[in-house]
């Protein structure tokens, strides 16, 4: 199938491009590489997707192994970059990952169909060209490769696997991972258990749809329930009186970052220590290493939200200046992506000690964003269907042919007697349906691109001259940052995170009297002077976003010299003048 | 290779500058050499020497490698004949850097367990027979071989490095040996900004201008070294930043120098860490470094302290902290010593011990630079009220279990050199000592009975630099001296074989401390029709609970399981085949357990008890 589509992309590849680009505008060529994007997939195939591109576009995309899972994956990270406008790493750089939770897959899907939309876009749109000729990106598929194969693989409902696979004694009685779910009836799902208890249980069968248990009202009229919930389809493997007690795993990828990390007992999931677990450790060695990295985007499911830090009430506020940056991005957000809001971690959801996006921004000063892709309110988006269980039943039987739902079968449970066995499938809630991937991978790709081309671009305009007099001028230069994102983050430079800005003036036979930042456009001598050193100004505040910096040096001397405006997070601007 | 050979090469090498150096004479540079003092060679050999004499109780285990790429090794010391799941102990020295005399006791334990074993002692069989000791001895190596290098300075590490001074390089502007004479000390620098003046009691130390009080400075303080980047700072950026005992993730401070860039960045941090959470028998942490909680009780919290916004208070549970408290007791009572340390345990192995896996942790400061008068008949005497400390007094906040002691030490001036004050939080005695003289004080401060303890013995003369005046190539006319490095922590050669001994005696004690469980009782009666009544007892014969407070907060600590074993034809009426045990009070906290069981006459009953860290047991009841 593959070698079919290699093919096919060989055959394309040869035609030139046109200045319509896929999948800009439905009419336009077809793409170079074709991926069905009806579908998630497997570890494996997710990344021999990403290596068909790399074959695509072997100039703009290239991988390379950063770690190895647990079970020994590669944790793989993708750079696309145009390097005919410079080096990646000469690049602010985009960050973007997906899946660190094993069962929320399409994160997965989300980054491999940003890569697939930017490559496929260079060249023929001029934005999209714009954006590689400034920026790069860093793209790390599946940060829990060992979860998302074993949600593909192995028996699972929605909410399992989101742990990777490293065992853990969850129940503390010295055995590992030995009392997870069974799939009693071997049908790969692990759905739900219920049992006929006649007047005894806390439930009854829907009126219409015996599919369905409801509860019973608490009353004082008799009414009492058939039915009980005995929870996920499971037996005492162990025989410790408890079912399902431990499971695979059980801990949580995103509660093991540095920032404001708290141990297990406040943090449940966090493990041992920050950065346990191989997959995170190499991750964050990544990103301390890579310091050009200027925004981060993590995609999740689900619910619709756009979520930023703080992710603990703990750790107080933001500043202000970088809360302007996030807000401008997240509402757009918000418009960009239906029926999603965007959300304080912390506030608007629940707290998370030792996040990722929290650690991005409050330990490396990178305005980071996480979204929770796929709500069930996008199954009906005029609202008239609802989003209960007969809402979910409606779709499934309507839109899907009843695909999604293991009807209730009976079973001899060993410990319960007979029971039924039956309930969601694991791709059904948490994930599209197969026709409404597109739309959200399309939707949440574009948010990326939006939060992408707010990292920061520094131009220098052209400088003023003045003479003063006796061999000795003045150089007035307005240094410019044109997109919303800062030079440095403000919590960048009040935690002095990272190398600060620098500003310099170099020229041979030119030397530097005194320099420093105009505080007033109109009186040249309301000027800060650097004590020391003033032909190499320090920026440790760096340039605020879409604001310019009025620096003036007073020099003596003539000559070429170079100015040039360098930072860890933006590409170095140089001018040269004659003085 | 014969290490016995190797031996006597190794001694005579550091006995060498001694024999050079003539008790009396001052000129010496830095701390003397000492057999308990280890460079990585010789400890290196000593602990090869200990696991090749004493192949079958001495093993050697690399726990990991520091940032510098030397060896962290540990010994594990357990008798052969030691029973499964006994507690271990696990002693850890020198995690700071410079306390390389602990590392020498450290070793010194080693070597006194395994000729002790070999040779029948009673003390040390008793121990062993109950209880696994490991023993890293040195915990940062490369904070160590600072103490062998000249210039001689201390460190803490070679850890992430960072642009203290901002100006967009990296470590350009280390300390260094201006004036050539091996030690790295202090610069006075004349400046009308400065702050600093002498102490009017005792001029060799620096005193905080009082502007309240018309006094005006005349001096810069900077620790010694050039001004490299030209930027009127000295030594304001070194290359190495991170604190190995700053990188440990409990109370870690974040984006501070020595905290380092995350938690475990730290190779040596991840390594202990590791260490311990591969060893689940550990059952008693027992640290020599520049912490203590024996001396000075631990700040502590009441054990059922809300969480404020979700994260508990720091402290330690008022529960655990009275077991510390009385086994502080006894450990002054035996080594009689009051040496106290450092207060400020944030980001610590030893608080990352006890707050993230309930462990017990005992921290030892084996000897601080006296600040009691020095003997009557070598000095004058001191002021009558010399034994009255202020520093200490004004310290309550200490031991309130609050947080505002280091808020108290972030906003108090510190007299450490202006290149370390802004950004650094400091460690051990030279922060501590800044603390205590920055407060006015009337009478002579704790640095100036220091002195005086110093003045009182040639021997003791290299700790203290007499400040000289020195042509500075970038300063001019300044002075260089103070205090040496090591002078605040390394004790007297004379001293020392004694502290090693008296150590040891402690610790021998403490194989009684851990939690030890035993089936105390285990009975059966026959209830007629085939029916048993099965009953037990459980008691822990230790002085420590099965799971200290914290533990049974962290959840760390794996819960003893007794399990009831009987034939497959059986029937369990009533209780559990397995009772997870999460609790069990030491010195006799005893827990009870029984079954019902249907099965045939004359069957086969056992019940176990089983732990990861306090021992295990069986019994077969007998009649009722």
């Amino acid at each position: 199938m593959f070698a079919h589509a290699l093919l096919l992309s060989a055959l394309l590849a040869a035609f030139p491009q046109g200045d319509e680009g896929f999948p800009g505008l439905p009419a336009g060529r077809a793409p170079s590489v074709e991926i069905p994007w009806n579908r998630l997939y497997d570890v494996d195939e997710l990344y021999a997707h990403f290596d068909r591109l790399v074959a695509a576009y072997p100039e703009l995309f290239s991988s390379e192994v950063i770690g190895y899972s647990v079970e020994s994956r590669e944790m793989r990270v993708y750079t696309l970059n145009d390097p005919t406008t410079g080096a990646a790493e000469e690049k602010p750089a985009m960050w973007v990952d997906g899946n660190v939770h094993g069962n929320e897959v399409q994160g997965g899907e989300g980054v491999l169909y940003l890569a697939w939309y930017l490559l496929e876009n260079h060249g023929s749109n001029p934005r999209v060209s714009d954006l590689l000729a400034g920026y790069a990106f860093y793209l790390l598929p599946t940060v829990n490769p060992d979860g998302r194969a074993s949600w593909f693989a192995d028996a699972h409902n929605a909410h399992s696997s989101r742990t990777g696979v490293l065992p853990i004694d969850d129940d503390r009685d010295g055995r590992f991972d030995e009392d997870g779910p069974n799939d009693l009836d071997g049908d790969g799902s692990i759905v739900q258990m219920r049992k006929h208890v006649p007047g005894e249980g806390r439930f009854r069968l829907n009126a219409d749809d015996p599919r369905i248990l409801e509860r019973v009202p608490d009353n004082d009229r008799g009414l009492r329930g058939d039915w009980d919930y005995l929870g996920s389809e499971g037996i005492d493997d162990d025989g410790d009186g408890r079912i399902n007690e431990d499971d695979r795993g059980g801990y949580d990828m995103n509660r093991a970052w540095p920032a404001l990390w708290m141990p297990n007992h406040v943090q449940r999931g966090a493990g041992p220590y920050p950065l346990y677990w191989p997959e995170t450790r190499c991750i964050a060695r990544f990103l301390v290493e890579h310091e050009n990295v200027a925004a981060v985007q993590s995609f999740h499911n689900a619910g619709g939200m756009i979520l930023r830090g703080p992710g603990a009430e703990a750790y107080g506020s933001y500043p202000r200046e970088d809360l302007r940056v996030y807000d401008e991005i997240g509402k757009d957000g918000e418009k960009m992506l239906p029926f999603y809001r965007y959300m304080i971690i912390w506030k608007d959801l629940y707290s998370v000690f030792g996040g990722f996006v929290t650690w991005t921004y409050e330990g490396l000063g990178i305005l980071s964003f996480t979204n929770e892709m796929w709500t069930n309110d996008r199954n009906s988006p005029d609202e008239r269907l609802p989003n209960g269980n007969e809402g979910r039943h409606w779709f499934d039987d309507n839109l899907l042919s009843g695909a999604g739902f293991v009807n209730w079968v009976p079973f001899d449970h060993p410990l319960y007697g007979p029971v039924e066995i039956g309930g969601f499938k694991k791709d059904v809630g948490r994930v599209p349906p197969t026709f409404l991937i597109e739309e959200m991978l399309h939707r949440n790709a574009m948010f990326c691109i939006r939060h992408a081309r707010e990292m920061p671009r520094v131009v220098i305009e052209e400088p003023e001259v003045t003479d003063l007099g006796g061999g000795v001028k003045a150089v007035d230069v307005i240094v410019r940052n044109e997109r919303l994102i800062p030079t440095r983050s403000a919590l960048a430079s009040d935690k002095r995170i990272g190398s600060p800005d620098v500003f310099s003036l170099t020229g041979e036979g030119v030397e530097v009297l005194a320099g420093g930042e105009r505080e007033d456009r109109f009186r040249p001598e309301d000027i800060e002077l650097q004590e020391h050193d003033p032909a190499r100004l320090i920026r440790e505040v760096g340039i605020s976003g879409r604001r310019t910096l009025r620096i003036r040096w007073i020099v003596r001397g003539s000559g070429t010299v170079t100015l040039r405006y360098e930072g860890e997070k933006i590409r170095t601007a140089e001018r040269q003048l004659e003085l | 290779m014969s290490l016995s050979a190797l031996l006597p090469l190794v001694f005579s090498a550091f006995t060498a500058p001694l024999a050079a150096c003539p008790p009396g004479v001052s000129s010496q540079a830095g701390p003397p050499a000492t057999e308990f003092v280890y460079d990585g060679e010789r400890l290196a050999s000593e602990l090869a020497a200990l696991a090749g004499e004493h192949g079958e109780l001495v093993t050697r285990h690399l726990v990991g490698t520091s940032r510098g790429g030397r060896a962290i090794e540990a010994l594990r010391i357990a008798a052969p004949t030691v029973p499964d799941a006994c507690p271990a102990l696990l002693v850890v020295a020198n995690l700071d850097g410079p306390r390389v005399f602990e590392t020498g006791v450290a070793v010194d334990h080693a070597r006194r367990l395994a000729t002790g074993f070999a040779a029948g002692d009673e003390a040390v069989r008793a121990l062993l027979d109950r209880a696994i000791v490991w023993i890293v001895p040195c915990a940062n190596p490369d904070g160590a071989a600072a103490r062998f290098r000249t210039p001689l300075a201390m460190e803490h590490g070679e850890g992430h490095g960072i642009d203290n001074d901002r100006d967009g390089r990296q470590g350009e502007d280390a300390p260094t040996d201006v004036n050539g004479d091996g030690v790295i000390t202090s610069l006075r620098v004349p400046d009308p900004e400065g702050t600093w003046k002498a102490d009017e009691n005792e001029p060799r130390l620096n005193a905080e201008a009082d502007r309240n009080a018309g006094e005006r400075g005349s001096w810069k303080i900077w620790i010694e070294g050039r001004d490299v980047d030209g930027d009127e700072r000295v030594a304001e950026d070194p290359l190495h930043d991170a604190y190995v005992n700053r990188n440990f993730p409990s109370g870690w401070q974040e984006h501070t120098p020595e905290g380092g860039l995350f938690p475990t960045d730290e190779p040596e941090v991840r390594a202990l860490i590791e260490l311990v959470l591969e060893n689940p028998d550990i059952a008693l942490v027992i640290t020599y470094d520049a912490f203590d909680n024996l001396v000075e009780k631990p700040k502590s919290v009441k054990d059922d302290a809300r969480a404020v916004k979700r994260i508990p208070p720091a402290g330690v549970l008022e529960s655990d902290a009275a077991l510390i408290e009385e086994l502080g007791k006894r450990y002054r009572e035996l080594t009689e010593n009051d040496a106290k340390g450092d207060d400020d345990d944030a980001g610590t192995f030893q608080r990352w011990c006890y707050d993230h896996r309930g462990l017990v942790t005992l921290n030892a400061v084996l000897w601080e630079l006296p600040t009691d008068p020095p003997p009557a008949d070598e000095v004058q005497a001191e002021d009558s009220e010399a034994g009255a400390d202020p520093a200490l007094e004004e310290d309550p906040a200490a031991a309130d279990g609050d947080e505002a002691a280091e808020e108290d030490e972030d906003a108090t001036e510190s007299d450490e050199p202006e290149a370390e004050a802004p950004a650094r939080r400091g460690r051990g005695s030279d922060a501590k000592s800044s603390k205590q003289k920055s407060k006015k004080k009337s009478k002579d401060s704790d640095d100036a009975k220091r002195l005086a303890w110093i003045d009182a013995s040639s021997e003791e003369a290299w700790r203290f630099r007499p400040w000289e005046s020195f042509e500075h190539p970038d300063l001019g006319a300044v002075e260089v001296g103070g205090f040496a490095p090591y002078a605040r922590s390394e004790p007297p050669v004379s001293d020392q074989a004694a502290i090693a001994e008296r150590t040891f005696t402690w610790f021998l004690t403490q194989a009684d401390v851990p939690a030890r469980v035993e089936l105390v009782s285990c009975t059966v009666e026959d209830l007629g029709g085939g029916v048993l009544s099965i009953e037990a007892a459980l008691e822990n014969a230790g002085f420590l609970p099965l799971s200290s407070r914290s533990g049974q907060r962290t959840r760390t600590t794996r819960p003893a399981r007794v399990r009831l074993l009987v034939p497959a034809a059986a029937t369990l009426l009533a209780g559990q085949a397995e009772t997870l045990i999460e609790e069990l009070d030491g010195s006799g906290g005893r827990q009870e357990l029984s079954w019902l069981v249907h099965g045939p006459s004359g069957m086969e009953i056992v019940v176990e008890v089983d732990t990861d860290h306090a021992g295990l047991d069986l019994a077969r009841p007998e009649a009722r």
